[in-house]
C-alpha cells in the first residue's frame, strides 16, 4: 500500500545521508554523521588505562557519553548510553587491550527523528577513525509502524509522534576491513 | 597504542622552551604575530539560534532556547537570562563528564558578565505579563574541541545565537485580556531578540618572564603562560567587563595597552559577527563552493 510521506518519500527511501570523519582535532578519532536534518557528532578517546569500578578489568571497557542538545541528563539520555553501550561492545574486540576503558562522546547537534539511530552510526565511524580494532561495523535503521499497518523507514520527529511502534534494527556488516583513507600511504 | 594511554596531556620541557624562546624574537609556534588573531569561522544550524564556531582549531557550539516562565519577585518586569556551560569531554582528555571544573565555571561567568551586566540583550522587552509570565532565554554552550581560548569562542557562539535566535510572537487576550496565546511560526512571524551592542571577549596571555603579550593563546601557549586578562569590549569602544584571575603581576601600563588593543579587535569581530548570518545564508542557497 503505497501513501504520501510529508516530504514526498515512499515508504523504504532514507533521507539523505551524509559523514565527515576526523572532523575534531583534540580528539583520537571523531565522526560526524547526519540523516537529512538529524546531525550527530561522536568523539572518541581511547584506550585510556584503567577500568571503572564495576567493571571486569579483564577485559576492555566501553564508555558512553551521551550529551543533549539543551537540558539536563536525564533517563533518557541514560538509555542512550545503555543502549549504546551495549551495542558497541557487541562490535569492538574487547580482549584486546584488557584493562583499558575506551570513551566515546555523542553530541546532539540537531533532533529531526532517527537519533538514536543515527548516533549509533556516528559512534561507528568515530570508532573506525579512531582504528580501535573492530570484529565489524555497525548500521542501524529506524523502522516504524504507522497508523495504517504499514513499515515505513527513517522517520522524521513529525512522523514518528504519529506512529504505533517503532524497531531500530542494527546489523552487522560483513565487510572484511576498513580502512581510513590514507592510512596505507607509508612515505619513504 | 602506548603513546595514546594518555589520560591527562603535559607540555614537555622542550616544547615549553621553544614557545618562550621564540616568543623572544616575536615569533609565534602557528606562524601568526604576537597580536594577531585566528581565523573565525561562524556556521549555523537548521534551527533559529544554534550556531557552531570555529577559532582555528577550537570548535564551540551554541544552542539558544526561549521559555515562558513567572519572572523572579524583585525583577517583576524583566525577562531571564540564562547561560549553561558544558565542557564536553569530546573536548580534551582531562575534561570529566561529573560537575564543571573551576574553568567552565570561569567561562561561563565571564559570559554571562559581559552579557546580563553590560544589558546587551534587552530583558524588559520579553516581559510578557508583567508579574506572572516572562521570556528566558536559555543559551547552552557545548565545547566540543579545545584548541586554547574557549572564552572568546564560546562568547562568539553566544552573540551568534543570540542574533539569529526569534521567539514566537505572544498577545494577549482572552476575556479579561489576561490570558497569553502563544502564536505557532505558521501564524505569525517569530521575533528576533533585541541586542543593544555586541560584547565580545578578548584573551590576552601574558608569556614568560618579562611578561610578552599575546593575543588568542592557543592550547600549548595557554599551558605555558603566566597570566592571563579577559576584557570584554564593544565595538564602541565601551569596557564591559575586564578579569584578571590570578597569576604574575602585570604593570598597569600592560593593561591600557590590552585594553587599546581589545578595542581595535572588537570592531573587527563584531563586523564579522553582524555579516556572519547573510554571508552563511548567501553561501548556502548558492552553488559556490568556498
Amino acid at each position: 500500500m503505497e501513501s504520501e510521506r510529508d516530504d514526498g518519500r515512499s515508504p523504504s527511501q532514507l533521507r539523505p545521508l551524509s559523514c565527515a570523519r576526523n572532523v575534531l582535532h583534540r580528539s583520537h578519532g571523531s565522526a560526524s554523521w547526519s540523516q537529512g536534518d538529524t546531525k550527530v557528532l561522536a568523539a572518541v578517546y581511547g584506550p585510556k588505562a584503567g577500568t571503572k569500578k564495576n567493571e571486569n578489568p579483564e577485559k576492555a571497557c566501553i564508555e558512553v557519553i551521551w550529551k543533549p542538545k539543551t537540558g539536563q541528563i536525564g533517563k533518557q539520555e541514560k538509555e542512550f548510553e545503555m543502549i549504546l553501550k551495549r551495542t558497541l561492545q557487541s562490535i569492538c574486540i574487547l580482549t584486546l587491550n584488557p584493562n583499558t576503558t575506551t570513551s566515546i562522546i555523542i553530541q546532539v547537534v540537531n533532533d529531526d527523528g532517527a537519533l538514536l539511530v543515527c548516533a549509533i552510526n556516528a559512534a561507528c565511524a568515530a570508532l573506525i577513525d579512531a582504528g580501535i580494532p573492530l570484529k565489524h561495523l555497525a548500521v542501524a535503521i529506524c523502522c516504524c509502524l504507522a497508523e495504517g499497518g504499514y513499515v515505513i523507514l527513517d522517520p522524521t520527529k513529525l512522523e514518528e509522534q504519529k506512529m504505533r511502534g517503532f524497531a531500530y534494527l542494527v546489523f552487522p556488516n560483513s565487510i572484511v576491513s576498513v580502512l581510513p583513507k590514507g592510512s596505507s600511504h607509508v612515505e619513504g | 597504542m602506548d603513546g595514546r594511554l594518555a589520560n591527562r596531556w603535559r607540555l614537555t620541557v622542550n616544547e615549553k622552551k621553544f614557545i618562550e624562546t621564540a616568543l623572544a624574537s616575536n615569533l609565534r609556534i602557528d606562524g601568526r604575530n604576537p597580536l594577531e588573531y585566528r581565523k573565525i569561522i561562524i556556521k549555523f544550524g537548521r534551527e533559529d539560534g544554534s550556531s557552531e564556531v570555529q577559532l582555528g582549531q577550537t570548535h564551540v557550539m551554541g544552542f539558544v532556547t526561549g521559555q515562558l516562565v513567572q519572572p523572579y519577585q524583585d525583577r517583576q518586569n524583566e525577562g531571564m537570562l540564562l547561560i549553561f556551560t558544558e565542557f564536553s569531554p569530546m573536548a580534551g582528555p582531562s575534561f570529566d563528564p561529573g560537575h564543571p571544573g573551576e574553568s567552565a565555571v570561569e567561562l561561563g561567568r565571564i559570559v554571562d558578565r559581559g552579557l546580563r551586566d553590560s544589558r546587551a540583550v534587552d530583558t524588559e522587552s520579553l516581559c510578557v505579563l508583567s508579574g506572572k509570565l516572562v521570556w528566558a532565554i536559555r543559551i547552552d554552550l557545548h565545547i566540543v574541541d579545545n584548541g586554547g581560548n574557549l572564552i572568546d569562542a564560546a562568547n562568539i557562539a553566544a552573540l551568534a545565537a543570540l542574533l539569529t535566535f526569534r521567539r514566537p510572537e505572544c498577545t494577549l487576550g482572552g476575556d479579561d485580556g489576561q490570558e497569553v496565546i502563544v502564536h505557532p511560526p505558521e501564524e505569525r512571524e517569530p521575533l528576533p531578540l533585541i541586542v543593544h551592542h555586541l560584547p565580545v571577549a578578548i584573551t590576552f596571555a601574558f608569556l614568560g618572564s618579562e611578561g610578552k603579550l599575546v593575543v588568542d593563546p592557543t592550547h600549548s601557549e595557554e599551558a605555558v603562560m603566566a597570566g592571563r586578562l579577559i576584557a570584554t569590549v564593544n565595538a564602541n569602544g565601551d569596557i564591559c567587563a575586564i578579569q584578571k584571575a590570578g597569576g604574575e603581576g602585570v604593570p598597569q601600563s600592560a593593561i591600557m595597552h590590552c585594553l587599546q588593543l581589545a578595542s581595535m579587535c572588537a570592531i573587527s569581530i563584531t563586523k564579522k559577527i553582524n555579516s556572519a548570518p547573510w554571508d552563511y545564508v548567501f553561501c548556502s542557497k548558492s552553488n559556490f563552493i568556498l
